[in-house]
Formats: structure tokens, C-alpha cells, sequence
């Protein structure tokens, strides 16, 4: 079947669940299925917001009333700067979910690399990695990350340079989010690594005199590829949830605006206070709802990958 | 090595390594230091320069001259002075803002344990029961609700809408005072509102964890045995369930203290709460570099001496660790 690798292969070592068998199993359970669905809607949005509702507005382009209620036309209403805000939170979508992705996949692959080295290699490296693991789990990495962002801004000379059609200040966000929150992603690789390690196969392999490096790469990692996969999804809602934190105290950028951007702008204007829930109710649904959807699909694929979990069920 | 000296080693390497950090990072701010120090000054002069770092021991090699220094300093309390406050050391202006958010975070911290241990006991305890399903619910969506969102949506309602809560600052501006009752009165209206985002915020997380803590400890053997003995379910509950349940439940409070500061200052910034998290943004803004970093540094080691103590009382707790 397509997507379902061998599962024996020489030496015993077994491969891939299969990504297809490892989606059917999310959307077998309900808040799987919900998650998947919430995902995908917001996916498409991300993927095409034009088709949805145009090229994005600037303050040159928009042509609404200032600060509106929703009104005929403008149904979620219109911002100070009379943008529309369907339209500011359809192209929020593309901002907040492509750095998440970018700063996920930055995270979990660091994440991985030090969990299987650390694992495998063991001794003294094991214990220097483990250390600057332990360092970045425990200290408040936000505010770490806070100091982080102006420097590395000014080191690259932000300007307008634009690197895949995104701007060097979100560029910036993504390595900075990717950097200081890949330590959880390589305990859990670290410590699945310590137990394959021991397994017969990898014993095999290294009688056979396949070197460590070979080991890792076609034994270990097939191995916790399904574990990197659940992980993903957890560190994605949390990089979508930084993201948000580091635009609402300023380090976003007012002209590709994420959702943590536009709810900067509402509470720099005073919009709660002002009464405007449309300028942040908007962006601030669509944060909870896309952090909700990552929160169930990874409980979904923890239940079926914990099989501990699973025989409670 | 017993247990103890263990855990104090490791707390320790951790604050060095926030030390480490904050001098790398100051030696890799933009534009040299000197240029940084000197920064409003017009005109500078080569001469004005090299007195800069000559004045600063910038000519000294890095290792071990300046790297020392600055860590005796660290040490000293010597955080270095402020660029925007003009005069006032980073130390005096950190002491200025360190109590509002050891209030506002202190007291959230104990309502949001007390209630959401509870909520998530019950919730575990009577699994799919109706408190389950709407206590689940609600805490699933706090928990994927950034804080400053909650207080947004509390500023919306009980702001400008209702009126019941101050929505600004700590104390009414220019308030003049008739007793210290009358200032309490005062203090307690503007904590309100963040006190219980603070809360509502942290609820949510604690009541998901002790949930599945509760639901692991009920399918353990020695609760099978409790049940078996006739015990009455409330006793199970409290007697052999709960002490259990607690456990992982303190590792996983300690884990996510790092992670809550970054709700912590966004809270603040949202009701202008005058703490740590809105001088860590206004020195943000103003690229007040030093402050920055002793923010860094006061939330750092807070963090990592609270996770010593969740280790400390877990080893009470559970002398299975101690080996």
C-alpha cells in the first residue's frame, strides 16, 4: 500500500507505521477528526487568501469607514485604518501559520539531531547536550527570545529584504522561536533513542560494521520517525502561541501582520477599552481555535502512538 | 553524591550559564559596546572613543579580564545602569517593578493550583460525568487561549461595558489617599481584573495535567486493592489516588513556570500592571539593553530556584528519586 513501507526489513528493523495508517487513526477519534478539520480550513486560507479576499489592504488601499462596527459590506467591520478586518485576519493566516510551520520544522529538527546523537552516542557528549538541553527546558525562554530578536534584527540589517516573499523581521522571528524551543522535542528523541539502542537490530547492524552515523540514520531514525511526527504537532501550537506573544509586545511586523500582530495594533489603540471587540474577537477566534485543533490532533495521535494510553481507552 | 548536592550543582550550572549568555550577548549587541555606551552622545571623536574603552576595560583581553569582571559584578549585584532611566542603576530600577508581579503572579499561581488540582481531580475522578465534560471543555480552551487574550475579552466586559473594574496601571493616578484601608481599597480594584486572567489562565493547564494524573493512578494495582478492601470511594480518593496523582503534577508546575512568563508579560502589558513584564517591554522598545538582561537575568534564576524547590519537596514527597 501507498505510504506503508516494509515493515520487515533486513535485521528486523521496522519502519514507518505509515503516515497514511497514522492520519486514518487520527480521524478515527472524534477530537481527531474536529482537529483535522480546523487545521485544514485554516490551511486553505493560509495557502490562498487572495482567492478568498484579495490582495491584502494597506492603509493606501483601504477604503472602508474608520473603525466600524460590523456593517453591510463589512461584515467583521473595519479597523482605524479602515481596513477590513476579514480581510486582515484571512491574510493573518498565511503570516502566523507559515512562521509556525518554518519555526517548527527549525525546532523539531534541531530537536532531533541532538536527540539521536545524544542518545546514541552516549558518555560525554550525551552529557554536555543533555546540559544545554536542560538549560534552554528550564529558563523562561520567552523573555530569552525577547532580548534575541533586536539583536539578531540589527546584526542582519532587517531593511526590506525579503527572503521567500517573507520579510527579514519575521525571518528573524522564526530562528529565534526555532532556537530557544527545540529542547523538549530532543528529550523525548533522546530518551526513545536510549531504548532502541539496545534493541537486538542495532546490535546487528554494528556487528555487520555498519558505522554509527549509518546506524542513526537508517535504524534509529525510522524508528522515532513517528515520534518526531507527534511532536511536530505539539511544537507547532506552541510556535503559533509565541509567535503571538513576541508580535504583541512589538516584535511583529505592521506590514506583513500576523493575528499577533493585528491584536497589538487593537490594544495599542485602546480597542477593549474603546469597546471594538471586532478589531481583536477576530484574530483572537482564530489563534484559539488553530492552538485547540493542534492540542486534539496531538492528544488523538498520542492515544494511538502511547500504548499505554490506548489500552485504557 | 546525595540527592541534595545533586540538584543545588545543577541549579547552580544553570545560572551560570544565564551569566554566560547575558555577557556573549552583550558582547555581540550591535555595534560595538562602546558605540552602545556612548550611544546620544553627538559627534563622537576617535579620542572619545578609545577613552570609552579604555574606561570600560574594553581593551582588556575578553578572556579572563572582562568575562571576570562582569561575572564578580553579576555577582555583586552590579547589573550595570539603565540607558533610558538616566542615573539609576538596572538593579534600582528592576526593585521598583519586582513586587506588583511577584503579588499579581504569587497570588495567581496559589488560586490556579488550589482550583485547577481540584477541577482536575474531580474531572479524573468522575470520568465522563457531567463536571468532566463541561470542566475538560472549558479548561482545553483556556489552555490554547494566550493570557493576554483572556484579559483582553475581561477588559472588554467588565471595562468599558460594565464598569466594575479599574482597567489601568496599580493605583488610581493622582489618587489622594484618606487611610491605608482607602489605598488597599484602591490597590485590590486594579488587581481584579489581571489577578483573574492571571488564574483563569493558569486553570486550565493545571486541571488537563492533574486530570490524566488522576486517570493513570486509578488503574494502579493498589487502588484495584483499595477498592477491593471495601474502602468508601472518598477515602480512595484522598488517601491513595491524590497523594499519588500530586506527584508528577509538581514536576510538570515546576517545568512550565519558564513558559509562563511569557503569558506573564503580556498580561501586564495589557492592564499596564506596573511589573517586571511591562519593563521588560519598555526596555524593549527603547533598547535598554541592560535592563533587558537583568529582567532576563531576576526571571532566569527565579525560575530555575523554583524548579529547585519542586525538586526538593518531590524528594520528600517521593524517596524513589533521592537514589
Amino acid at each position: 500500500m501507498a505510504g506503508q513501507v516494509a515493515l520487515a526489513r533486513p535485521g528486523g528493523a521496522r519502519r514507518f507505521v505509515g503516515a497514511g495508517s497514522l492520519l486514518r487513526a487520527v480521524l478515527r477519534r472524534p477530537e481527531g477528526l474536529i482537529g483535522v478539520i480546523i487545521l485544514t480550513f485554516f490551511a486553505l486560507l493560509a495557502i490562498a487568501p487572495e482567492l478568498f479576499v484579495g490582495p491584502l489592504q494597506t492603509a493606501v488601499t483601504a477604503k472602508g469607514p474608520r473603525l466600524s462596527p460590523p456593517i453591510e459590506g463589512f461584515p467583521l467591520g473595519t479597523d482605524h485604518l479602515r481596513r477590513d478586518m476579514i480581510n486582515l485576519t484571512v491574510h493573518g493566516a498565511r503570516v502566523s501559520m507559515v512562521i509556525g510551520l518554518l519555526a517548527t520544522v527549525i525546532t523539531v529538527l534541531v530537536g532531533a539531531v541532538v536527540g539521536i546523537v545524544s542518545g546514541f552516542a552516549g558518555g560525554r557528549l550525551d552529557g554536555f547536550l543533555m546540559r544545554i538541553t536542560d538549560f534552554f527546558l528550564v529558563i523562561p525562554t520567552f523573555v530569552l527570545a525577547l532580548i534575541l530578536t533586536p539583536i539578531l534584527r540589527d546584526l542582519v540589517g532587517s531593511g526590506s529584504r525579503e527572503v521567500f516573499g517573507i520579510r527579514m523581521t519575521l525571518v528573524v522571528i522564526v530562528v529565534v522561536i526555532g532556537i530557544t524551543s527545540w529542547s523538549s522535542t530532543a528529550r523525548i528523541i533522546r530518551s526513545q533513542t536510549l531504548s532502541l539502542k539496545e534493541r537486538a537490530f542495532v546490535d546487528r547492524a554494528r556487528v555487520i560494521g555498519a558505522g554509527g552515523g549509518h546506524i542513526m540514520r537508517r535504524h534509529i531514525l525510522p524508528n522515532v520517525i513517528n515520534l518526531i511526527v507527534a511532536n511536530a504537532v505539539i511544537v507547532f501550537a506552541g510556535a503559533v502561541l509565541t509567535e503571538t506573544f513576541l508580535s504583541f509586545v512589538g516584535l511583529g511586523d505592521p506590514l506583513q501582520p500576523s493575528w499577533g500582530q493585528l491584536l497589538e495594533s487593537a490594544r495599542a489603540i485602546g480597542a477593549p477599552g474603546l469597546g471594538a471587540w471586532w478589531y481583536f474577537v477576530p484574530p483572537s477566534a482564530c489563534i484559539v481555535l488553530v492552538v485547540l485543533a493542534f492540542t486534539l490532533v496531538g492528544s488523538a495521535l498520542d492515544d494511538q502512538l502511547n500504548p499505554k494510553r490506548r489500552e485504557r481507552r | 553524591m546525595s540527592y541534595l548536592a545533586r540538584r543545588l550543582g545543577s541549579a547552580l550550572l544553570t545560572i551560570a550559564m544565564i551569566v554566560i549568555i547575558n555577557f556573549i550577548l552583550f558582547r555581540a549587541m550591535p555595534g560595538s559596546p562602546e558605540r552602545v555606551i556612548l550611544r546620544g552622545t553627538p559627534n563622537v571623536t576617535t579620542a572619545q572613543l578609545n577613552a570609552a574603552r579604555e574606561r570600560w576595560g574594553l581593551n582588556d583581553p575578553i578572556f579572563p579580564d572582562q568575562f571576570g569582571a562582569f561575572v564578580v559584578a553579576t555577582v555583586r549585584g552590579d547589573l550595570g545602569y539603565s540607558f533610558v532611566a538616566r542615573g539609576q542603576t538596572v538593579g534600582q530600577v528592576i526593585g521598583q517593578r519586582i513586587w506588583p508581579t511577584v503579588i499579581l503572579f504569587g497570588l495567581g499561581e496559589i488560586i490556579a493550583i488550589a482550583a485547577g488540582l481540584a477541577l482536575g481531580a474531580i474531572s479524573g475522578w468522575r470520568r465522563g460525568g457531567i463536571i468532566d465534560q463541561v470542566g475538560n471543555g472549558i479548561s482545553l480552551v483556556l489552555y490554547s487561549t494566550p493570557y493576554f487574550i483572556i484579559g483582553m475579552a475581561l477588559l472588554l466586559i467588565f471595562g468599558p461595558g460594565l464598569g466594575w473594574f479599574p482597567t489601568f496601571g496599580m493605583l488610581e493616578a493622582g489618587a489622594r489617599y484618606t487611610d491605608i484601608l482607602d489605598r488597599l481599597g484602591d490597590f485590590l480594584a486594579h488587581l481584579a481584573l489581571p489577578l483573574t486572567t492571571v488564574a483563569l489562565g493558569l486553570i486550565g493547564q493545571y486541571a488537563i495535567v492533574m486530570r490524566s494524573s488522576i486517570i493513570e493512578t486509578l488503574s494502579e494495582d493498589y487502588v484495584t486493592t483499595a477498592r477491593a478492601m471495601g474502602l468508601r470511594d472518598g477515602r480512595i480518593l484522598r488517601r491513595h489516588a491524590l497523594p499519588n496523582a500530586l506527584l508528577p503534577t509538581v514536576t510538570l508546575i515546576a517545568i512550565n513556570l519558564g513558559y509562563i512568563v511569557a503569558g506573564a508579560i503580556t498580561v501586564e502589558v495589557v492592564f499596564n500592571w506596573p511589573g517586571l513584564g511591562t519593563l521588560a517591554v519598555e526596555a524593549l522598545e527603547a533598547r535598554d539593553y541592560p535592563v533587558l538582561q537583568g529582567v532576563f537575568l531576576v526571571l532566569g534564576v527565579s525560575v530555575v530556584l523554583a524548579n529547585l524547590v519542586a525538586d526538593l519537596i518531590y524528594g520528600v514527597l517521593d524517596p524513589r528519586v533521592r537514589s
